[in-house]
């Protein structure tokens, strides 16, 4: 007879499950838990080049109390069923809303999404899960309140919850975002409910305040983690500058990327560029003024030459750089002069501005998301390939010329070994970059989907026999960038498992613990 | 100068203890039932998330095409290539039966 369910939990019998699904509903509602395929659909839906079966839910449950919550570990543990946590559930590229593994239930939190403190003094915010950057944007703007975000480029539809979590990263003086996360309230597997840092200590009103409360720093470990379920969460905002200047400077060699990052590096480290800026390649810009169907025909990846005339055509950089400043006048005409002095020296720099930018929509969408605004003109990179296909590959690089050069050959060269473009930016930390590569494949297409799936799999290896480690991975290749760590830190990150979660019900699988 | 600005700052303040006042905080950890944010209409909805890149090239164009609300509706439940899916925690049913409609009768940008 065939399964009323699209899949199921592993070592779960179908009436072990059904039982399950009851006192879910129990706890939820009817409505709130969901189990057909339709309804599932959704939930299903990746990026990824491995086929859709191996991250196919049995359901998916959305809560919007902790005591919902309390009550749902409890049924998990009673039936040994594990559980996938998503906040907004928009991680697009690393894996989307679906599990790590088939026959998870998601454990869906977009509804819980009260804001449940905005303070402008201090200038922090406190969150459900599934508040959206959108929502806190609005807030900001009903209110009239003279705060910032900073976010990803998938903006308007993902969450600060989520997106710290697995430790993104937006564009902004706050775009590393968990060094800005301040105070998590969590549902650990045993039904027991954390606050973290001063959040333990009763009547503090320094929770969202100091992140460090007393004894070891806890936070930390609910990141990239699968030992709790974030249910509240506090992040500072950056309070409105009074002057914001975008800019971008065009570099048009690739091995330009050494002066750019030796020149860029200093003025990050004193804090004349204060936000991660990105050092971006023309091709992970390139989608949203052309498509590679007009310059490249037939397999195999784009030329240096097509590039160069691509770049030609639409007043691009093979290099370009876009960071902002942020101030007072004073403050941004005094640091804009050492920007230019120090890019300037070597004649081979384009400075833009929002004068010479007009309304380029490359310069556009960067501008909008340097100062935590809503624009999504970053998916235009699937438009340069189309078909749907995206992993994003991303180690960490020191943010030294001579190593971003190295670490873009490196990947260039094997991305090519398998017919796929170099779409990379490098996102401009103090003393590290974010390497980020957006590893486009047509989806639709079996042959390159395939090809995908080995060349990630061969960057991953090659990368780390070289010493550099990735910052986050997609579920299909937790395991294996769970291996390039090596055994000590899988050892302890087991223990902590063991220690928090004896059943395992919480997320298995993610960052490769079980 | 001075005094709009400290007026300014003062009204900041008074706002942020009245929406702490509207959450759950405290030591003693009870939800207080109080529902979260939902969508008014469809227009919302296009406007705050569809527009974002159907309205800027990256997608294509939807209003004035009389498309099928029928069509539109599996098209967000299941996404379309690069195009996410939305899940119902997202974008609630009845609020994609409107936003269907929204779309679908809409008139083109001219
Ligand atoms: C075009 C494009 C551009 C992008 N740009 C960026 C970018 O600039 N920066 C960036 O960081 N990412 C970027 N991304 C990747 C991704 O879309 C974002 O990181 C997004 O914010 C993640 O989704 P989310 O915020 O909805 O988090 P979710 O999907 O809700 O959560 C992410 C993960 O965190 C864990 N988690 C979530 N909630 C909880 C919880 N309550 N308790 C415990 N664990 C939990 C889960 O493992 C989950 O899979 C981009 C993607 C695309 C397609």
């Amino acid at each position: 007879m065939a399964s009323k369910y699209i899949a199921l939990p592993n070592g779960v019998s179908e009436k072990i499950f059904d039982t399950a699904v009851k006192e879910f509903r129990g706890v939820l509602g009817e409505a709130n838990v969901l189990v057909s395929a339709e309804q599932l659909a959704p939930y299903t839906k990746t990026m990824m080049p491995v086929s859709e079966t191996n991250h196919t839910p049995s359901a998916a449950i959305m809560a919007t109390t902790v005591e919902q919550i309390q009550k749902i570990v409890a049924i998990c543990n009673k039936y040994k069923v594990p559980i996938w946590t998503i906040s907004t559930g928009k991680n697009l590229g690393y894996g989307s809303a679906a599990p790590a593994e088939r026959g998870q239930v998601v454990l869906d939190l977009h509804r819980m999404n009260r804001i449940l403190e905005v303070d402008s003094d201090l200038c922090y915010a406190l969150v459900e899960p599934g508040v959206t950057y959108r929502q806190l944007y609005d807030y900001f703007q009903e209110h009239q309140l003279p705060l910032w975000l900073s976010l990803p480029a998938p903006s308007a539809i993902a969450g600060p919850t989520g997106n710290t979590l697995d430790r993104g990263v937006g564009y902004t003086p706050y775009g590393e975002h968990f060094m800005n996360a301040c105070g998590m309230e969590v549902v650990l597997a045993n039904g027991e409910v954390l606050r973290t840092g001063m959040g333990s200590l009763p009547k503090s009103n320094t929770w969202q305040a100091f992140k460090w409360g007393y004894g070891p720093y806890l936070d930390g470990i609910f990141t990239q983690s699968n030992y709790g379920i974030v249910t509240k969460f506090g992040f500072w905002l950056q309070p409105a500058p009074p002057v914001y200047k975008p800019f971008m400077i065009q570099y048009q060699d690739e091995d330009d990327v050494v002066e750019i990052v030796e020149i860029m590096r200093p003025m990050r480290l004193n804090g004349v560029i204060p936000n991660s800026g990105v050092i971006a390649h023309a091709l992970y810009e390139a989608g949203v003024k052309a498509k590679r169907s007009d310059y490249v025909s037939g397999p195999g990846s784009i030329s240096d030459e097509a590039v160069r005339k691509l770049v030609r055509d639409h007043h691009m950089g093979i290099w370009n750089v876009t960071a902002a400043l942020y101030g007072t006048q004073e403050q941004v005409d005094v640091n804009w002069k050492i920007v230019t002095e120090a890019f300037g020296k070597s004649g081979k720099a384009t400075f833009i501005t929002e004068q010479e930018a007009g309304d380029d929509p490359q310069f556009g969408y960067r501008a909008v998301l340097m100062r935590g605004g809503m624009d999504m003109r970053e998916f235009n990179l699937y438009n340069w390939r189309g078909g749907g296909g995206s992993l994003w590959f991303a180690p960490v690089s020191q943010a030294r010329g001579s190593e971003t050069l190295k670490q873009m050959r490196l990947a260039k060269g094997i991305l090519a070994k398998y017919g796929l473009d170099y779409t990379g930016e490098f996102i401009v930390g103090m003393r590290d970059m974010h390497h980020i590569i957006d590893m486009l494949y047509d989806r639709t297409d079996p042959a390159m989907t395939k090809a995908a799936y080995q060349c990630f799999d061969e960057l991953i290896s090659t990368f780390s026999a070289e010493g550099y480690g990735s910052y986050r991975t997609n579920t299909a290749f937790m395991d294996k960038v769970a291996h390039t760590y090596g055994p000590v830190q899988r050892h302890v990150h087991k223990m902590l498992k063991k220690a928090l979660d004896p059943n395992g019900i919480l997320a298995p699988g993610k960052s490769g613990i079980r | 100068m001075k005094a709009t600005w400290m007026a300014c700052v003062g009204f900041m303040s008074a706002l942020s203890v009245m929406a702490s006042h509207t959450g759950v905080l405290g030591a003693d950890q009870q939800e207080v039932p109080q529902t979260g944010f939902t969508w008014k209409d469809g227009a919302e909805v296009y406007t705050k998330i569809c527009a974002l890149c159907h309205e800027t090239s990256v997608g294509p164009i939807l209003r004035g095409r009389e498309l099928d609300p029928l069509y539109i509706r599996l098209i967000v439940r299941n996404g379309s290539r690069a195009m996410p899916a939305f899940r119902a925690s997202e974008i609630d049913d009845h609020s994609l039966e409107q936003l269907s409609e929204y779309v679908s009768k809409s008139a083109g940008a001219k």
